[in-house]
């Protein structure tokens, strides 16, 4: 269960504070159900994401985890590009307190990433969608109530899309996605429900379709 | 902890990674069981101290041997300078060693402090992972740099003592004392300064301004006790002419060491600094990792 309560977020710009991203965003994500974030570029859905995932603080308000959230995959953070496939996924591991089953975890990332002799090879030399196949390897090795995916598998092949959607299929039941992507067939997929972010305040939907149409409606005026 | 991941061990596909994995219930329980906040951190500096130690290692071709190249370098033509103008002694004790520990000791405050500078910085890609904060990244910097530097003395003074220089510490322990005072200052002031910088960016090019005389003014190349009062007292406001002096004490006990040379206060500026820093990194925890 995730609660976000009255949030504001704005971010320091080389002039002064910038304008509102977020302004007053409340809802409830109850536990076991997918959400997916909906709205336009700049509608402040990533900033909604690293927020739950607790990579950013809210300027007002409050948000809640009461869950084992995953960190926010996409857009390539957290990997070291000097570093190898290997050396950062060892590195997420320690972190997490799995110092002891490392070389199974590795395996599993491994195996899911399919990567090849890459895994071994500095993260810097690896295309988007490499690094989008071992994000996604990494945070599923871990077990979190929540994953948090910000347009992850945008940049994967068939092949990878079609592994990633098996793994989100896997998940349901035990735990729940939190996703953001301008694919709306991945959203329906994935998601029950839906939150339409426009101008800074977020609309909450049971059913995602509500909220794609929601969002649809102000592309047409 | 203690949890193993029941398809990880068992080595079954991802697919059917549910459909075994029927924990029993006390299992089930201690999932949803947090790791205690110290254990955290302390999984979090041993992940950081190997990967700073392996990018610090493997960055580029042969980083390992820059590393070590640096103050050899340096003392060397320093070492040859000192030479061509024969200064045989100073204060009592050979011109090369003197030299070396004094480098080695301002190289163990200069390379901490300007590591853990810049430690927040560096390391911001990987506060997308909730577990690591800025200070835990500040710190583990600092301990990674006082552990390179002293392998690098080591390998020096051994490479010393084949050359026949007498480099066998009289006082090991007031040696130590007084590189681990150094290592302090430098914690303490890359503390500090590592918020300060994050904060008002500009302050990192006041800081480069202070740290370039230093070199000069802490006693590295020319002994503090030759220079004449009031000028004397005023250097020794800072805490590494100290230290340094401190250092060459230590090796031979016949060395002039200037006589206002005060352990507590290298100490007391670390401390004071230290506390400083984390009182920052503790008030600014929040905005340090906002963007």
């Amino acid at each position: 269960m995730i609660i976000v309560d009255d949030v504001y977020k704005r971010y320091q710009t080389d002039h002064g504070p910038g304008k509102w991203v977020l302004k007053g965003v409340t809802f409830t994500i109850p536990p076991k159900v997918s959400v997916g974030l909906i709205g336009g570029n700049g509608a402040g859905k990533s900033t909604l994401l690293r927020l739950i995932g607790g990579v950013d603080q809210p300027n007002l308000g409050r948000i809640e985890r009461r869950s084992r959230v995953s960190w926010p995959m996409g857009f390539g953070g957290g990997l070291q590009g000097s570093l190898t496939g290997r050396q950062n996924a060892k590195f997420v591991c320690r972190i997490h307190g799995h110092e002891k089953n490392i070389p199974e975890r590795l395996a599993y990332i491994q195996d899911f990433a399919e990567l090849g002799e890459a895994f071994d090879e500095p993260v810097k030399t690896y295309s988007s969608g490499m690094r989008a196949r071992l994000q996604f390897g990494l945070s599923l090795a871990f077990d979190f109530d929540i994953y948090i995916s910000d347009e992850v598998t945008g940049t994967g092949d068939a092949a990878f899309k079609k592994k990633a959607a098996d793994a989100f299929k896997n998940l349901i039941g035990h735990a729940s996605l939190i996703m953001v992507s301008h694919g709306e067939g991945t959203l329906r997929q994935f998601c029950s429900a839906g939150i339409w972010l426009h101008e800074g305040k977020a609309h909450w939907r049971d059913n995602i379709e509500d909220a794609i149409k929601a969002y649809r409606e102000t592309i047409r005026t | 902890m203690a949890y193993s991941n029941p398809r990880l061990a068992n080595g079954t596909k991802h697919s059917d990674r549910y459909k075994k994995a029927k924990l029993p219930a006390a299992e089930i329980v201690r999932i949803h069981h947090a790791r205690k906040p110290i254990m955290i951190t302390l999984s979090v500096w041993k992940a950081l101290f190997l990967r700073e130690a392996v990018s610090r290692l493997s960055a580029g071709r042969a980083a390992w041997l820059w590393l070590l190249l640096e103050p050899v370098l340096h003392v060397t033509y320093v070492l040859v300078i000192y030479t061509a103008i024969r200064v045989r002694t100073v204060g009592g004790i050979e011109t090369a060693v003197w030299l070396m520990v004094g480098m080695l000791g301002f190289f163990m405050f200069r390379r901490t402090a300007a590591q853990v500078m810049n430690g927040i910085g560096a390391n911001r890609l990987l506060f997308t992972y909730r577990q690591v904060k800025p200070v835990d990244s500040v710190l583990v910097r600092a301990c990674l740099e006082g552990f390179l530097m002293i392998l690098i003395s080591i390998i020096l003074f051994s490479g010393a003592a084949l050359l026949g220089l007498a480099v066998i510490p009289d006082d090991p322990l007031a040696v130590l004392e007084a590189f681990l005072g150094l290592w302090m200052v430098g914690l303490g002031f890359g503390l500090a300064s590592s918020v300060a910088v994050e904060l008002v960016p500009e302050i990192g090019k006041l800081i480069g301004f202070i740290l370039r005389p230093l070199y000069m003014i802490s006693g590295v190349l020319l002994p503090i006790g030759s220079v004449p009062q009031p000028y004397r007292d005023y250097l020794l406001f800072n805490p590494i002419a100290h230290g340094l002096e401190a250092v060459r004490l230590g090796f031979s006990p016949h060395y002039h060491a200037v006589a206002e040379l005060s352990i507590p206060y290298i100490y007391g500026f670390a401390m004071v600094t230290m506390f400083l820093g984390l009182a920052l990194h503790n008030r600014f925890a929040t905005r340090l990792v906002m963007q």
